[in-house]
């Protein structure tokens, strides 16, 4: 590339880069000003004085750490739950030799399609009857049954493109079938697998619909959900609202960066195969 | 050696067939499978058969009434028709750009590379809830920048209640819905030409094919089966719409900017029509997977193929 044409595409990249950053910029500068300010007629607002109360209010009068508490509790388990559900199905469907293989994969990649908005009313209806609603278990259990399907799809993708040697040798040496997945494969899958617990993770932390409808318990209530809960508690307060939405924010964003190369490198195997 | 190693590939297809095992590994996914999407569907099927005003009401039989309403229900339809815009926003509009991106972050290289890509996901990482709020404060008639931008480029006049007007409410949304999952597909697209293997260029190259010819030739045929993937998955995103919607527009104003999830919701919690709200979600999913269907016919999709 012409060094003309590399500077052209770093000032449209730039460009492009603001409009992408623009709502993290306008959430901090908000969540940074006095209430007054809001409705201001410019587009970011140069704090007076930055109001750090805005924090101190969200952290404490908010009950931020309750809410952050359930959402580090109803992500993890559903990571845990999603990964060890679609690497074992994901082995069995590119591995094991067994009748209805095909017929439970499609079975499987279907649960892609189906719309889970659509299991909404009926899950509403069960989980009120079995006591499910305003549980943890009543968040979890939908989540993890919407992440494993395209999980197992990222990581069938993987697995076939890794070559049967390594699981041969382990047979020879009298490694477990067990063995073989949980400490052989596992860890050859690690970027498909960090795709998966990131993704999963980035959906259940930003889940709000199921959590709406399913939850009420205010001490049961998740990050996003509690950010609809500011707006009617602190009506005039919209600077805490803001505090808790880049609070929210703030876990999201580190964990993509962090991982962003891994994810990816799953990608990539996962997708880019006739 | 060769005696070895035919011996392990033996054994391992031994393994292989362990029927325990594969019970093992399969039956939870299954199990979830069955419990949250299986048997959901079946009630809802049920439900959809009755006239329940809310979920623990009386339930009267009431056949097929629901569904026939549904047929003629132009709500339904019109939300139908918005989430096919979408989808094919996505498909004319998202897509080429998150391949063009693709193709430009790739030719940059190094650590610039790196933070671009991270920061053009940004959006995604957000949630819906943010999305939403920032948007609404964006085109706020009175407040937003959007409107105060055109008064300043001398463009007053088009100032405008971008989603409280039945006329740009739709489209001001779906521009919404094109940003917030940009950086989905560029990931995909991105890792689809991080793929390719940098020889297939250089031989092109020798051939004399450069620029856009050269990404015309050997990008976009070697991306096809990440492409086809992706158009059936973005006509399902923009079918499965919800929060976004929920959270700006709520379907209105009027109904124009309805979509399927956002009305089945509303007709369920909002209207008591608990009966007609399953309806609809049955036909929800009809919908949904012959969409799928037909996508994947035409794309020739080995990869999601049913």
């Amino acid at each position: 590339m012409s060094k003309f044409n590399r500077t052209i595409l770093w000032i449209f990249f730039l460009l492009v880069a603001g409009v992408q950053l623009f709502p993290l910029v306008w959430l901090i500068n908000f969540s940074l000003v006095d209430a007054n300010e809001f409705f201001s007629d410019k587009v970011l607002v140069w704090p007076e004085v930055l109001k750090w109360q805005n924090y101190i209010n969200a952290w404490i009068d908010g009950n931020f750490v309750r809410y952050l508490f359930n959402t580090v509790l109803v992500s993890t388990v559903t990571i845990i739950l999603t990964v060890g559900i679609s690497l074992s199905m994901a082995y069995a469907f590119t591995r094991m030799t067994w009748k209805w293989n095909k017929f439970f994969f499609v079975i499987i990649l279907l649960g892609i399609m189906i719309p889970i908005h659509a299991t909404l009313l009926p899950n509403f209806t069960i989980f009120r009857s079995i006591g499910l609603t305003d549980s943890y278990w009543g968040l979890i259990l939908p989540y993890t049954a919407v992440s494993v399907p395209f999980s197992t799809f990222i990581l069938t993708g993987f697995m076939r493109s890794i070559p049967r040697a390594v699981e041969e040798s382990a047979v020879m040496d009298g490694a477990s079938i067990y063995r073989i997945v949980f400490q052989i494969i596992l860890p050859l899958t690690k970027p498909a697998i960090v795709t998966v617990i990131v993704t999963t993770f980035l959906n259940v932390w930003n889940e709000f619909i199921m959590a709406y409808t399913f939850i009420s318990d205010d001490s049961l209530k998740t990050l996003p959900f509690s950010v609809m809960n500011f707006a009617g508690q602190y009506s005039s307060d919209y600077g805490s609202q803001f505090a808790v939405m880049v609070l929210t924010s703030i876990p999201a964003i580190i964990i993509y960066v962090i991982f962003n190369e891994q994810i990816t490198k799953g990608v990539t195997a996962g997708s880019v195969k006739g | 050696m060769i005696n070895h190693y035919s011996e392990g590939v033996s054994q391992l297809h031994k393994v292989y067939r362990d029927k325990l095992a594969i019970f093992i590994f399969v039956f939870p996914g299954i199990a979830f499978f069955l419990l949250m999407f299986v048997a959901p569907i079946i009630l809802s099927g049920y439900y959809s058969f009755t006239n329940t005003l809310a979920p623990g009401t009386p339930v009267d039989m009431v056949g097929l009434n629901n569904y026939k309403e549904l047929l003629v229900d132009s709500r339904f339809w019109l939300a139908l028709r918005n989430a096919l815009i979408l989808g094919i926003g996505f498909i004319v509009i998202q897509h080429p750009l998150a391949i063009f991106f693709a193709i430009l972050l790739d030719k940059m290289g190094g650590k610039a590379e790196k933070w671009f890509r991270t920061i053009f996901f940004i959006p995604c990482v957000l949630s819906f809830v943010v999305i939403s709020r920032m948007w609404l404060s964006v085109l706020d008639p009175t407040f937003g920048i959007f409107n105060k931008m055109l008064d300043s480029i001398g463009l007053g006049s088009l100032q405008h209640a971008w989603l409280g007007d039945q006329s740009t409410a739709l489209g001001s949304l779906l521009v919404i819905l094109i940003w917030a999952g940009f950086g989905w597909a560029l990931l995909f697209y991105y890792a689809g030409v991080k793929g390719i293997p940098e020889e297939l260029y250089e031989a092109a190259r020798i051939e004399g094919a450069t620029g856009f010819k050269l990404h015309f030739n050997i990008t976009l045929p070697l991306l096809s089966p990440v492409i086809s993937v992706q158009v059936v998955l973005a006509m399902i995103t923009a079918l499965k719409q919800m929060e976004t919607v929920f959270l700006t527009t709520n379907g209105g104003p009027g109904d124009s900017t309805q979509f399927l999830a956002v009305y089945l919701y509303n007709q369920a919690f909002s209207a008591s029509n608990y009966g007609y709200a399953n309806a609809i979600s049955i036909m929800f999913i009809v919908v949904c997977l012959i969409i799928t269907y037909v996508l994947n016919k035409l794309t020739k999709n080995k990869n999601l193929d049913f």
